[in-house]
């Protein structure tokens, strides 16, 4: 969705149109959703968090800047949310992988469960910073400024934490393997 | 030897998609001449490929269901009141309403014992003042989240009427009871808002629905002292138990 789409929903859901707001719980529903499980790697908690993250956003609509993009406040939210659920839980990240994949053939759910599986176990053996950035470029497609713009740290930063975090996982994908 | 900086960058920054025309010719140019660039080249292509392919989680599936139960009604300029809205909008005729589509439902759900197929066909001013909260006070409400129905169900009072709003959603047929042991309380009315399709049937002290999809009704009982009580309710897909819940009502003191 362009950012003008966004800017015109937006001002619905200003004026309290519900279906302005539904259309964008469509857009971003799954993003959001997908960025909270890759931080929390469960399904649960990703979901209350999504909840969450869509009830912040539906109060706070007269706080969005419109000069800024929406999916880098809803995607800000979501991963600030999400560390703040890490730190209330207060919880061991685990490393098991918590599949619930429906609708595939035995064995192409096994490789790709199998490859999910792995990819997850290694995020969660590196730091959230880390962890933020390879979520914004990897499941949620965006570009480094982009990135920056989210986490609101300058594009340098964005590369510097991306390219670390991508050593980290290469050394913890093949300490798993 | 390790690899200078500055080409480890644009080897990330050419698998990025994030590299100008001439970074490429000079990266390109290194990598040409320099064996351990080409191999970290080719290993960070091959982990970005693997994260890139990882198949997206899908979201729970009522999910947007719950969200959308969760934000405040919309604020809409409101229409001009019809002629029914404002009979009912006194008072005493929605009340006397209310009672009249009671004693007929009563009248032909309990007495026939049979469940009806079809939701009360004149109920817009009932319906109305369930769907508006100002008219009616909230005594408490639940939250459902199964895989098989998920909503809220709400207990709402308005004078000695006791309310059971219900907005569920469910994939496939699910019968929901909606128990009282108070012996004076008698059920009073049924209303549904925006589909056909719920069954009801109803005997002392228990309320029987059925269900399928996305379904916004009310269920209607007399509490004719105001008393204090509890409604028990228990969702159950093809005779297995999938949520159970209580609501209370306690009268204001």
């Amino acid at each position: 969705m362009s950012k003008t789409d966004d800017t015109k929903l937006i001002e619905r859901c200003i004026h309290g149109d519900r279906g302005a707001f539904e259309a964008l719980l469509v857009e971003y529903e799954k993003p959001v959703f997908n960025a909270a499980y890759r931080m929390l790697n469960n399904r649960d908690d990703a979901r209350d968090v999504t909840q969450t993250v869509f009830l912040k956003v539906f109060e706070n609509f007269g706080q969005f800047d419109p000069s800024r993009r929406f999916f880098s406040w809803i995607y800000r939210i979501t991963l600030n949310e999400s560390i703040n659920w890490l730190g209330k839980q207060n919880r061991l990240e685990p490393l098991l992988f918590d599949a619930a994949d429906e609708g595939k053939g035995p064995e192409q759910e096994l490789e790709s469960t199998r490859v999910s599986a792995g990819v997850q176990a290694a995020l969660m053996t590196i730091k959230t910073d880390y962890r933020t950035v390879v979520i914004l470029k990897h499941f949620l497609g965006c570009s480094y400024v982009e990135i920056s713009e989210v986490l609101e740290i300058p594009e340098k930063t964005v590369k510097s934490r991306l390219y670390t975090a991508r050593q980290q996982l290469k050394d913890a994908l093949t300490g798993l393997h | 030897m390790a690899i200078e900086q500055k080409f480890s960058d644009l080897i990330h920054a050419d698998i990025d998609g994030e590299i100008s025309a001439t970074e490429k010719i000079e990266l390109q140019t290194f990598l040409d001449e320099d064996t351990e660039g080409r191999a970290l080249h080719d290993e960070l292509a091959s982990l970005c490929t693997t994260l890139d392919h990882v198949e997206q989680e899908e979201p729970p599936t009522f999910m947007r269901h719950i969200i959308m139960n969760s934000v405040p009604p919309t604020r809409v300029a409101e229409k001009p009141p019809g002629f029914l809205q404002v009979l009912l909008a006194t008072p005493a005729l929605k009340y006397a309403a209310t009672f009249a589509a009671g004693v007929f439902l009563t009248l032909s759900i309990i007495n026939s014992s049979q469940l009806s197929n079809h939701a009360f066909d004149d109920v817009t001013g009932l319906v109305g003042s369930v769907a508006d909260p100002v008219h009616s006070k909230l005594a408490s409400s639940v939250a459902v989240n199964e895989v098989d129905i998920a909503g809220t169900v709400s207990l709402r009072s308005v004078g000695s009427l006791l309310i059971l709003d219900f907005d569920l959603v469910s994939k496939d047929h699910i019968d929901v009871e909606a128990a009282y042991t108070d012996r004076t309380i008698w059920f009073n009315g049924f209303a549904q808002l925006e589909s056909e399709g719920t069954t009801v049937a109803a005997e002392t002290g228990l309320v029987r629905l059925g269900m399928q999809g996305k379904r916004r009704y009310a269920v209607y009982l007399q509490n004719e002292g105001g008393r204090e009580t509890t409604v028990s309710l228990r969702f159950t897909a093809d005779g297995k138990v999938v949520h159970q819940a209580r609501l209370d009502y306690a009268p204001a003191t």
